[in-house]
């Protein structure tokens, strides 16, 4: 068979058309795979989903909503899960975060302390027993708990959690909106949300920012409140007292295990507005009164004003400049397209109110055309983490060429040789995304080009320059050693070479097939399967063409003698 | 069997195999390779994920009364201004609110934990007079991700539904310091807490019936609870004579009989105005529910409360969680009784076992797939030899790991993997040329150790070359920045040292267990 293989190859290198059919044929195999990625039929993502035992349900009402109200929505929620076979207990959190894990630690879950914030973590059976992956779950889940628990109150934010692949990020795509005005800030903001709202594939959709509602300031008449020989002090003291109420004393206990604070406000019905207006609360300050100097007693609503007021939002700022986040969640999709998607829908639509232009790879900057303020809206999150880690692999992999390039430059002394080592290595990359697009035909969900992909390829690299150089250097040992003719030695030592090339490669294929099911590496697996392929192909037929193309004698210093029989088995 | 010339061997390959190949201490480097690697496994702290240095540190500065936009002036904006004066900071994040400024500092992937921590420190504590008047003293709490993230958490609830709270709570502390007192167990914490606290919730009405003010009975209140130190005196005989004055309060009946008020003679008493209970903290609005499967349907929600259980860095998350477990057991009897239950919402130990388990499993069972693809093509000694060579790299490599402080994580083992496909590259193209050169028509003239050492010698420098090319590759994955590069950082640390393993022990017991195994074929028995 290895003789068969050896006079094909005889035969091949001695006519110059096969030749040029077999390197025509590698160019359009690999434009065709290169192809594959603008025209999408191979999608990229950092990391895919990974097939989890729990996630987290984050329930964010709007702000100023009650402890009562959010207990409210998350009930409902449990209820929801707890339809779900899967699901073994639920934990709700009501105020405050659930214990930390690592996508809360980026998302600010430990942080959570107001009365509109919950979570909700559902633990599930283990996954070997469960035919149905966490993130298919949530996908189908998603729209039915926003549905029947996102509009009990307006406003409300349901978000669902999984722990992540790889690294957490805040969110799969995070828009910051830069800006000198909050007004304005919070405005765009606002117009990217519903960008995003409109975009296919985008979820969870989020402004990280506090919703403006109406509330009421006292004002202390100064006139008033010196004549009456009281000081503001006493009266926050004492509506703090009434409404919040206060410990204003300990108990050390030799049963308990901490001190007993003695906690002192009004009881439940006493604290109760009849409704939410001016009105309602002059009615219940006018009750509370304030023991003066002179020993009188002087109702609150004497020396204070009650006025309606709008809250003060949050003001967050990053790196010294006033932005806010607008967060999305991806649906099962990369979050490049969507995120692409977003983009030209601002670019196309958002010129009636800024003049815009592009900054950096992505990012954009709006100019308000009537107040000529600057924003700039610059993305993070996933994708940010995305393009800097196939940015540093891209890295990694241009440092790999070079380094095994300037290796077999070493070696080889000869800067043609170490090219076709490179530019046959280089050919793997046909297989790696033929590979992921033959996968993805044959896969329920989408199978992504991932890092882990790309780390396979980087690998990838390594492995072919070996068959390569395996190959020339025996090529080489028989030239230089048995005096063998450049066509006979370079047919002879493929075929030799050609089985433990199919042996080693037969190896990575097997051992890369359990990687291929993996959720998150597989895309290494794939890589590494269908790229090696593409290697021993490209190795067996497309380097000895190239190596035969060179002038071989003059690198390896042949001389013509006679030939040394090797007319072996 | 003479030899008509001895082989001399050119290449780093040939030596050693020349070296080892009728060495008496070669099986025994072979065991101890094996067993250094298994003692490696064993000791080695298993997690899901791997470590990753991530420093940071939140600073929270309250300043009451004052709007988001006034704390931003006067607190966020100095403050931020300060802390970007300090090197390796990535980003900072101000947030102001109403009352409150929040500062987060967060550093570069993979800057130190502690240098960063007290760099934070430092430079809020040198700037402590830029704050401004009023302001309180400011928290600092740093990111600590072994410490803040809980590998185990177990929700507690009661199954009477009239069951007080703060009886719970009592229970859990009580379970809390015995895990805490476990060996590695960085902090435990209580999450869903009811307190105890003794309530006076005072009637608007009455009060203004009696005419009295909130601020009397504060202070009515305050009047009778409060702790003095013992007094200290003499008698003639140079005795001491202890005096303790005891807080008047002893009791929640004591906290209803303070009088606040007199009215003519008689006496207004705190309980007249009040509802007094002894309870648990009404005002925190924070709790925690719980439903599990019972039979098959879901409980309805219960308060519990929950306790997190973190481990120290670097130590072993399965050990952890088991000794938590088992402490639990401890209790569950007791508790049962006093119809107190619980269940184990979070176990990162048994996941990490799990992940850790499955991933050794598909390492075997690659070993046997690719042993079994060798028997068909090499023969079953060849691929008996292969197969040995293995575990030897797979030692090595795990030992070199246990040395340099890695732990075992999934993406170690998928370094391993990733690996493997490589790492029998060397073995089989080492059995491949011996294999050749036995089946080589001169190869019953020459002797069999002489032609394990050609045969080693000669395939030596090529592949020390293409194992160099694969390191060369695998060595810029180690430069990637991010939390990325630091999530793969096992696959350029293990990758590279498993390939030169490979190499020496392909070199080294390839050819000594060829020569015992291999025969040479009968002269003219040749299969082609």
């Amino acid at each position: 068979m290895y003789k068969k293989f050896e006079n094909y190859l005889v035969d091949t290198l001695n006519s110059p058309a096969k030749k040029k059919k077999i390197l025509w044929a590698t160019l359009f195999a690999f434009i065709f795979a290169v192809a594959l990625i603008p025209t999408k039929l191979v999608l990229a993502k950092m990391l895919p989903g990974k097939n989890n035992d729990t996630y987290t349900v984050y329930l964010d009402l709007a702000n100023g909503s009650s402890i009562e109200q959010t207990r409210h929505v998350s009930e409902c929620v449990v209820n929801v899960l707890q339809k779900e076979p899967e699901a073994l207990d639920t934990e709700v959190f009501l105020g405050t975060g659930s214990p930390l894990d690592f996508a809360g630690l980026i998302k600010g879950s430990h942080f959570k302390n107001s009365e509109n914030v919950a979570e909700v973590v559902v633990n599930l059976t283990k996954k070997h027993h469960r035919d149905e992956p966490s993130y298919m779950m949530v996908q189908r889940l998603r729209p039915v708990i926003q549905k029947e628990c996102g509009n009990i109150y307006p406003q409300t934010n349901i978000k669902f959690i999984e722990p992540p692949a790889g690294p957490p990020t805040m969110a799969a795509i995070v828009a910051e909106v830069y800006g000198n005005k909050a007004e304005g800030i919070r405005h765009l903001a606002e117009r990217v949300e519903g960008v995003f709202k409109k975009t296919e594939g985008l979820v969870d959709i989020d402004i990280m920012q506090d919703e403006i509602y109406d509330k009421f300031e006292v004002r202390v008449n100064t006139d008033k409140i010196s004549k009456s020989g009281l000081d503001i002090k006493h009266v926050n003291d004492i509506l703090y007292l009434a409404f919040e109420g206060m410990g204003v004393a300990v108990k050390n206990s030799q049963n308990a295990t901490e001190q007993i604070p003695i906690f002192l406000t009004l009881t439940p019905e006493g604290k109760k507005f009849s409704s939410r207006d001016k009105n309602a609360i002059d009615i219940k300050l006018a009750s509370l009164t304030l023991l003066n100097q002179m020993g009188m007693m002087v109702p609150i609503t004497e020396i204070v004003e009650i006025v309606a007021v709008k809250s003060n939002p949050m003001i967050m700022s990053k790196d010294l400049h006033q932005m806010t986040n607008v967060l999305a969640e991806t649906d099962m999709v990369s979050q490049v397209y969507p995120l692409m998607a977003a983009r030209n829908t601002i670019l196309d639509t958002f010129g009636d109110e800024y003049e815009i232009t592009k900054t950096g790879l992505f990012n954009l900057q709006l100019v308000d055309k009537k107040t000529k303020e600057i924003y700039d809206l610059k993305w993070d999150g996933e994708m940010k983490v995305t393009l800097d880690t196939f940015r540093d692999l891209g890295g990694a992999f241009i440092a790999a060429l070079v380094l095994i390039f300037l290796l077999m430059v070493v070696y080889y002394k000869s800067f043609v040789l170490s090219g076709i080592v490179l530019l046959g290595s280089f050919l793997s990359i046909i297989g790696v995304i033929t590979g992921h697009g033959i996968v993805d035909i044959f896969t329920v969900d989408t199978f992504f080009l991932t890092a882990t992909s790309l780390i396979g390829f980087i690998a990838l690299i390594g492995i072919s320059s070996r068959n390569s150089l395996l190959l020339i250097d025996f090529t080489k040992s028989l030239m230089v050693d048995k005096g063998m003719h450049k066509t006979e030695a370079i047919a002879y030592a493929t075929a030799t070479r050609a089985k433990p090339i199919f042996l080693t490669a037969a190896a990575i294929i097997l051992a890369s097939t359990l990687l291929a099911s993996d959720a998150v590496f597989g895309g290494l697996g794939v890589s590494l399967i269908f790229g090696t392929i593409a290697a021993v192909i490209a190795s067996l037929l497309v380097v000895p063409v190239l190596i035969h193309n060179s002038d071989l004698e003059r690198h390896f210093n042949f001389h013509e003698r006679k030939a040394v029989s090797i007319m072996e088995p | 069997m003479h030899a008509p010339h001895s082989y001399k061997p050119t290449d780093a390959a040939g030596k050693l195999a020349k070296g080892f190949l009728r060495n008496p201490l070669t099986p025994i480097l072979g065991i101890f390779l094996l067993i250094i690697g298994y003692i490696a496994l064993m000791l080695m702290p298993r997690e899901e994920n791997p470590q990753m240095v991530v420093s940071g540190s939140t600073v929270i500065v309250a300043l009451p009364g004052a709007t988001a936009s006034e704390v931003e002036n006067v607190i966020v904006k100095p403050l931020e201004r300060k802390l970007k004066e300090i090197k390796g900071i990535e980003h900072i994040y101000g947030m102001a609110m109403d009352n409150v400024a929040v500062i987060n500092a967060a550093f570069y992937i993979g800057e130190a934990k502690e240098d960063s921590n007290l760099k934070i420190y430092d430079k809020i504590m040198q700037n402590m007079s830029i704050l401004p008047k009023g302001a309180m003293q400011p928290i600092i709490k740093p990111l600590d991700i072994d410490v803040d993230i809980p590998i185990v958490s177990v929700a507690f609830y009661s199954n009477n539904p009239k069951m007080d709270p703060t009886v719970l709570y009592d229970h859990v502390k009580e379970i809390q310091h015995h895990i805490n007192g476990l060996p590695n167990v960085a902090v435990t914490d209580i999450k869903g807490a009811k307190k105890h606290q003794y309530n006076v919730l005072v009637d608007m009405n009455r009060l203004s019936g009696y005419n009295l003010s909130l601020g009397q009975i504060v202070m009515a209140t305050q009047s009778l609870a409060y702790n003095v130190p013992e007094i200290k005196g003499k008698t003639q005989d140079n005795k001491i004579v202890m005096i303790g004055v005891r807080n008047a309060i002893e009791s929640v009946e004591d906290v209803g009989n303070i009088i606040v008020a007199q009215y003519g003679g008689s006496a207004i008493y705190l309980r007249d105005v009040a509802t007094i209970t002894s309870g648990s903290d009404i005002q925190n609005f924070k709790s925690a529910l719980v439903s599990a499967k019972e039979d098959q349907t879901f409980s309805p929600l219960k308060d519990q409360i929950t306790l997190t259980v973190s481990k120290l860095q670097g130590t072993n998350a399965v050990n952890i969680a088991d000794a938590v477990k088992e402490e639990l057991e401890k209790y569950k009897e007791q508790m049962k009784a006093e119809g107190i239950n619980y269940v184990i919402t979070r176990n990162d130990g048994e996941r990490a076992n799990e992940a850790v388990n499955e991933l050794v499993f598909h390492l075997l069972l690659s070993i046997v797939i690719i042993a079994i693809l060798l028997i068909f093509v090499l023969g079953w000694r060849e691929s008996l030899i292969v197969t040995f060579t293995v575990p030897a790299i797979l030692a090595i490599t795990l030992f070199i790991a246990y040395l340099t402080g890695q732990t075992v994580n999934r993406i170690t083992l998928f370094a391993f993997l990733l690996s493997l496909g490589l790492l029998v590259d060397a073995a089989i193209i080492v059995i491949e040329n011996i294999h050749r050169h036995f089946h080589a028509p001169d190869a019953h003239e020459r002797d069999a150790d002489e032609l394990m050492i050609e045969a080693t010698d000669e395939i030596g420098a090529p592949t020390n070359i293409a194992t160099l090319a694969i390191i060369l590759t695998m060595v810029p994955m180690a430069f990637v920045g991010q939390m990325m590069g630091q999530f793969m950082k096992p696959i350029p640390a293990n990758v590279p040292v498993a390939l030169i393993a490979s190499l020496f022990v392909a070199y080294i017991f390839t050819p000594y267990l060829a020569v015992r195994l291999l025969k040479k074929p009968a002269p003219h028995g040749e299969s082609h």
